[in-house]
């Protein structure tokens, strides 16, 4: 065996035989992390079905009688409250007594009957996103309008068609897989990210700086072990850290998909159902795996650089920390800005190519010569980040900095 | 084995003045134009105060540093040129354990000797002669992290002794060691002393020097002071005990 390969083995033994590595690296991204989303989600979920059955109070306020109000009144969602004028109306909202306030305007009646405009003001609070009042509301109201235009055109003896020259269709193309790409791809590559990361930090901290602290890193160097073998033994260390957390993260994504198709298919979604099914493409997931070993080894190499560097491994989570932001924003772009698309300078980006890569590839629409830039671009970032952490190792005052 | 030529070793310490990014670095001299022989197959110690360059000349001899100025050789070898045939000759042992808390006793040796390239059966038959003389072979399979201190301190003696180095270097062996730790550390002096080797060690406790050292350097504020026999440092002042004569050099 070489030196580095006894090395190798002798630092994953000492990581492995550590219960924070086995729980960082095989515990949270098989079983805790997709716990952790099951029951995120079921929550929202049952948050989102509570509310398509509930009933909502809606505060109104008109001087006259209308159709509408008694329209609303109909609807068995909508419990319709008369208030005295329009402050009242204003209060109920703000004070959250009721979700919606509406005030039809003085002249309502009469401007309908004139074949003029009528006004409608709808007093809202806009926080709550799973709240369905409003859209009950201006539903009802559509349907008010929509039978009063009728009448005018009667009454005019003119059709829809007249008044409506253009009529637009619309067939939406995108495929289950595209849309399974949009909505997963960016968050699937966030969760590599992190667990690539977190695979990665604790063994640098403990490889690099723990070992200056523990004083095994002047032991280690008073044997005839030469720089590159220390780096290259402890680097893949690393590496192999995060790219097992990295597996199991991938694994603790398919094993709950899997169930779900073996077991719940039937109780699952339609919609939902066929985006999952897009999701299971083991080329995509081969062609993000491919794409995280070098992003892990880059990672590996760039932490244990400025692990080595720190004084403690308590300097080293500091300085840590704040690299892993500059990992983590990359990834956040695509998320915020779905519709971003991957061209020549973004696939020299890492972690924003690998999000908008991983979207590409779940949806099947992957450029293979961006994902060839992005691979390749990875693996100079790798080396870079291997000759830096050779530098650090090779510099006594870094080895020694106390 | 040793000869240590013109010696020195320059560091960057923040002084008092300020910069943009903390205080401004300068130069200070921790090792200053330091010369020294030690035969082969004698013991050496390098006394002196805290600061006064004792672990940063062991660190140059075993290869670990870079001197600013100087050399040393080892067996003729020049650490400068070849460090790495320099550290295949030595045993170094630091001034704590230093071991990997997560590994037992067998799996530390067998990882140091892997890395010194020392075949399974040269190093077993020799690490099972040492766990004899150090009565350890009831604790070889306990993880370092469950062992005591003197314990720990046996098992650094294996590993530092593991691929039959020619020069056992020590940096403060019985610092922060209990009584029973350093009475280990002193027997393994003397037994390496007795197989021959050479040995060089910095030490605070100065009976142990004057027990078993043939050579001695005395160093402060980065200086050689005294370099000679235990009956040359007796010679310098023939009224005093050994303690006396140390303290009344250092505090010149």
């Amino acid at each position: 065996m070489t030196k580095w390969q006894v090395l190798l083995i002798k630092e994953i033994k000492h990581l492995f035989r550590d219960t924070k590595t086995i729980v960082q690296t095989v515990v949270v991204p098989t079983f805790i992390t997709p716990l952790l989303l099951g029951a995120i989600f079921w929550y929202v979920g049952s948050i989102a079905t509570e509310e398509t059955k509930k009933t909502y109070d809606i505060s109104t306020y008109t001087s006259t009688e209308s159709n509408l109000i008694t329209q609303l009144n109909d609807s068995d969602r909508l419990n319709v409250l008369t208030e005295a004028s329009i402050d009242e109306v204003i209060t109920s909202v703000t004070d959250g007594v009721t979700e919606i306030g509406l005030v039809l305007d003085n002249s309502f009646l009469n401007d309908l009957e004139s074949d003029s405009s009528a006004k409608i003001t709808i007093y809202s609070k806009n926080i709550d996103t799973f709240s369905q009042a409003k859209s009950l509301v201006t539903n009802i109201i559509d349907d008010f309008e929509e039978a009063e235009r009728n009448e005018r055109l009667v009454a005019l003896n003119l059709t829809n068609e007249y008044v409506n020259p253009i009529v637009i269709e619309e067939e939406d193309l995108t495929t289950e897989q595209e849309s399974a790409g949009s909505i997963f791809g960016a968050i699937l590559a966030l969760f590599f990210v992190m667990y690539v990361m977190s695979g990665s930090t604790y063994p640098a901290v403990d490889l690099g700086a723990g070992e200056k602290e523990r004083g095994t890193m002047e032991t280690l160097i008073s044997t005839n072990i030469s720089s590159v073998d220390i780096i290259i033994g402890k680097m893949l260390s690393v590496t192999t850290s995060a790219v097992l957390t990295a597996t199991f993260s991938m694994l603790g994504f398919a094993i709950p998909m899997v169930v779900i198709f073996l077991f719940y298919a039937d109780s699952v979604n339609e919609y939902l159902f066929s985006l999952l099914s897009a999701l299971l493409n083991p080329v995509a997931f081969l062609g993000v795996f491919i794409l995280i070993i070098p992003l892990s080894v880059f990672m590996g190499a760039f932490l244990l650089a400025i692990s080595v560097y720190a004084k403690t491994p308590k300097e080293a989570g500091l300085l840590l920390g704040n690299v892993l932001i500059i990992f983590i924003v990359p990834c956040y772009i695509p998320l915020i800005n779905p519709g971003l698309e991957l061209d020549f300078v973004g696939a020299l980006i890492p972690c924003y190519n690998l999000a908008l890569i991983t979207n590409n590839l779940i949806a099947g629409t992957v450029d293979w010569f961006l994902y060839g830039v992005a691979l390749v671009s990875t693996i100079v970032y790798c080396c870079i980040a291997i000759y830096v952490t050779y530098i650090m190792f090779d510099d006594e005052n870094v080895i020694f900095r106390s | 084995m040793i000869e240590v030529k013109n010696l020195a070793k320059k560091f960057k310490t923040p002084s008092e003045e300020k910069g943009i990014f903390g205080f401004k670095k300068k130069d200070f001299w921790a090792v200053k134009d330091l010369n020294f022989n030690i035969k082969e197959g004698s013991v050496a110690s390098i006394l002196g105060p805290n600061g006064c360059g004792k672990t940063t000349t062991l660190r140059m001899i075993a290869g670990m540093l870079t001197p600013s100025k100087g050399t040393a050789f080892v067996d003729s070898i020049d650490v400068r040129k070849d460090k790495q045939t320099v550290k295949s000759k030595i045993g170094y042992m630091t001034n704590n354990t230093s071991l990997y808390d997560r590994l037992n006793v067998l799996e530390t040796i067998k990882f140091f000797a892997e890395l010194n390239q020392i075949p399974e059966d040269i190093y077993m038959p020799r690490a099972e002669k040492l766990f004899k003389q150090l009565d350890m072979n009831k604790y070889l399979t306990k993880r370092i992290a469950d062992l005591s201190t003197g314990m720990k301190q046996k098992t650094s003696i294996v590993r530092t002794l593991i691929h039959d180095p020619d020069l056992v270097v020590l940096d403060e062996p019985t610092t922060g060691v209990d009584v029973t730790g350093q009475s280990v550390i002193i027997d393994l002096i003397r037994t390496i002393k007795n197989s021959g080797k050479t040995l060089i060690f910095s030490t605070h406790q100065l009976n142990e020097v004057r027990d078993i050292a043939d050579h001695i350097v005395v160093m402060k504020a980065g200086e050689k002071i005294f370099d000679g026999d235990n009956e040359a440092f007796q010679a310098l002042d023939t009224d005093k005990n050994f303690t006396e004569i140390f303290m009344e050099l250092v505090n010149d």
